[in-house]
């Protein structure tokens, strides 16, 4: 009688783990989507490559150029040729699709707004998510009577001087007696909360 | 507690609350597998029963094999563990220490608790005798502290320093836990049986 | 009594319990692997990444500087030589591609300051929030149009024609007071000379004046748990 009692407890323990187990394993869904390079990574590529395209470029047969616009401005006038994928639709189901099919096609994805950075946020983000065929039109785009006007344009252009702009203001007010000091950085000090790890002692 | 506490998933209040229930618990299922006998407990140096040894290393396993699924289904985040720190002399010593404790009382600390709360003599004695170490050390505390707190190794675990894969270690481990079950039970048929 | 069959087969129990096992430590080898997740969902990104509230416009941040707001963290993302060539007051230099290291962590991973990212214009630091975002720091935001949009709106702000509306003015003297408070000198041959000189020359000690600032750190009360079996 006694060595049944204990074959009840360990089988009881048995199916308890069993259970769990299994509960485990059917309740995980895996998510629809997931990153395929972590930020260190993505950070080094976006850093060391090129991924601009001109607008003298773009006849690249190979090239599909994405309006991420709204379908509004869509409307209004695009690219030749460009498809709208509105950037907060960019995870659906039908766009990351596309997305793959473009890469499976051996295809360079061109994204591109009214200025680059309305298509930076989008680049960088399926750029995570592991599609790498996919370059940015640095353009810029107007309008003008109703038609769409695009241009080149510069990014991360520092365009005025303006240590030297304040400087020379500063002499055309004819003001003798500003002391010109460099406004220097007062160091902050940041202490920042590390993540304490408790310690749980001992253990037998 | 695990995750949750230093990632402020929940209060840091609550650890106090967490920890007493999880302590009934814990002494409960002690008491309930016969672990506040010292006789049970000194079997393992005796060769006579080694329950102690395969709870223990099936508790690591299954919480280690349950772990690295969970990591790898992402329930949650093995990086965000908290890691013991290793004192390398101060493990070896204290380990040496309690082990000849172990083996002369009869209890390891956690069980002498659980066998003090049910009445045993000795149990009560082993407390004691506990909490007369513990005064002595904190006595003696400068003398020790080169010891205590030297030989810093830094929150490693055995993967870390032995650069293998984690999966085929679990898996290597477990193979040799399960061989090593089988050949204490072995070991155990052999011993004069002992009754207790 | 109990199925005879059932007692016979528990009687393998521990020869069952160790396969299970046996077989969980194994496919734990044999599972695909992945690259390991690191960071929010990228549907919880996007979701932050096109909402407008990440970005600062310049007026406000000028505003907040010239009030010396307390919980500001200015940070330049922006190569050294263009930081050492203008900057905007007390911001800190972190180049984009040394984002990640673990010392800028302590700047941008924080929950004391407002972390606002700046570069030329919002591209570099779009994509720095991106990355940060995406680490789950919180309290970042961009400066909209970066430097350029700086230069153009509070260092050389354009003056409004007659025909505009009324808050343009207002906008206007704004913008004005606030130039010269970041270094701007203007001609000024009407009125009041004397007090704008002695705006100019007080204005580059101001910022100086700011003291160091030493965040409080939570001590969390350490209690180490003791215990075991």
């Amino acid at each position: 009688m006694k060595e049944l009692e204990k074959t009840k407890r360990i089988s009881i323990a048995l199916t308890l783990f069993i259970l769990a187990v299994l509960i485990g394993l059917l309740t995980y869904k895996r998510p629809k989507h997931t990153y395929a390079i972590n930020t260190q990574k993505a950070l080094e590529k976006i850093t060391d490559n090129d991924f601009f395209v001109t607008l003298e470029h773009i006849n690249n047969p190979n090239y599909v150029p994405i309006d991420v616009r709204s379908s509004n401005e869509f409307e209004k006038g695009h690219l030749e040729n460009a498809i709208n994928i509105h950037t907060p639709e960019i995870l659906n189901e039908a766009n990351s699709a596309f997305f793959k099919e473009l890469k499976e096609l051996n295809k360079t994805a061109l994204l591109y707004g009214n200025n680059p950075h309305e298509a930076n946020v989008p680049f960088l983000f399926l750029y995570q998510l592991g599609y790498d065929n996919i370059k940015l039109l640095s353009i810029q785009n107007s309008y003008s009577q109703n038609k769409l006007i695009s241009q080149n344009c510069a990014i991360e252009k520092s365009e005025n001087d303006i240590q030297t702009f304040i400087n020379e203001s500063v002499k055309k007010a004819n003001v003798k007696v500003v002391p010109k000091k460099i406004i220097r950085p007062v160091k902050k000090i940041i202490t920042v909360q590390k993540k304490k790890k408790k310690a749980p002692e001992g253990g037998c | 507690m695990g995750p949750l506490i230093p990632n402020e998933l929940i209060s840091f209040e609550w650890s106090s609350i967490i920890a007493i229930i999880i302590g009934i618990f814990f002494g409960f299922i002690l008491e309930a597998s016969g672990f506040s006998s010292s006789r049970k407990l000194a079997g393992v140096f005796y060769g006579y029963d080694f329950a102690v040894l395969k709870v223990f290393f099936t508790a690591a396993i299954v919480s280690l094999i349950g772990l690295l699924y969970m990591d790898y289904l992402g329930y949650m985040d093995m990086s965000s563990l908290y890691v013991h720190p290793t004192y390398l002399w101060g493990a070896i010593i204290g380990g040496a220490i309690m082990g000849i404790g172990f083996v002369a009382g009869g209890f390891c600390p956690g069980t002498s608790l659980s066998a003090v709360a049910i009445g045993k003599i000795d149990a009560i004695v082993n407390v004691i005798g506990i909490m007369v170490g513990v005064f002595i050390f904190s006595e003696l505390y400068p003398l020790f502290e080169p010891i205590y707190n030297g030989y810093f190794e830094g929150n490693i675990t055995l993967v870390d320093s032995l650069g293998v894969n984690q999966y085929w270690f679990v898996f290597i481990l477990t193979v040799v836990a399960i061989v090593m079950f089988a050949a204490t039970d072995m070991i155990r048929k052999r011993v004069k049986k002992v009754f207790y | 009594m109990v199925n005879r069959k059932l007692v016979k087969f528990l009687s393998f129990r521990y020869i069952i319990l160790a396969t299970i096992l046996i077989v969980l430590a194994g496919s734990l080898v044999l599972l695909p692997k992945y690259e390991q997740q690191e960071g929010i969902s990228p549907e919880e990104l996007l979701s932050l990444a096109i909402s407008p509230e990440r970005y600062i416009t310049t007026d406000e941040l000028a505003d907040r500087i010239i009030n010396q707001d307390p919980s500001l963290l200015l940070i330049d993302v922006r190569d050294e030589s263009d930081f050492k060539k203008y900057s905007l007051p007390n911001a800190f230099n972190i180049p984009l591609k040394n984002i990640l290291n673990a010392d800028s962590e302590s700047y941008l991973n924080q929950d004391a300051f407002d972390v606002i990212l700046f570069s030329n214009d919002n591209f570099h630091s779009d994509q720095a929030w991106l990355l940060c975002n995406r680490l789950n720091y919180k309290n970042l935001r961009v400066l909209k149009g970066g430097i350029s949009n700086w230069f153009n709106t509070i260092i050389n702000p354009k003056k409004p024609t007659e025909n505009m509306a009324s808050n343009a003015f207002e906008l206007y003297t704004f913008r004005k007071a606030a130039s010269i408070y970041f270094g701007v000198a203007y001609p000024q041959k009407i009125i009041k000379k004397p007090v704008i000189k002695k705006y100019v020359t007080k204005t580059p000690t101001a910022p100086t004046e700011v003291q160091k600032k030493v965040i409080p750190k939570k001590k969390k009360k350490k209690m180490p748990i003791e215990g075991g079996c």
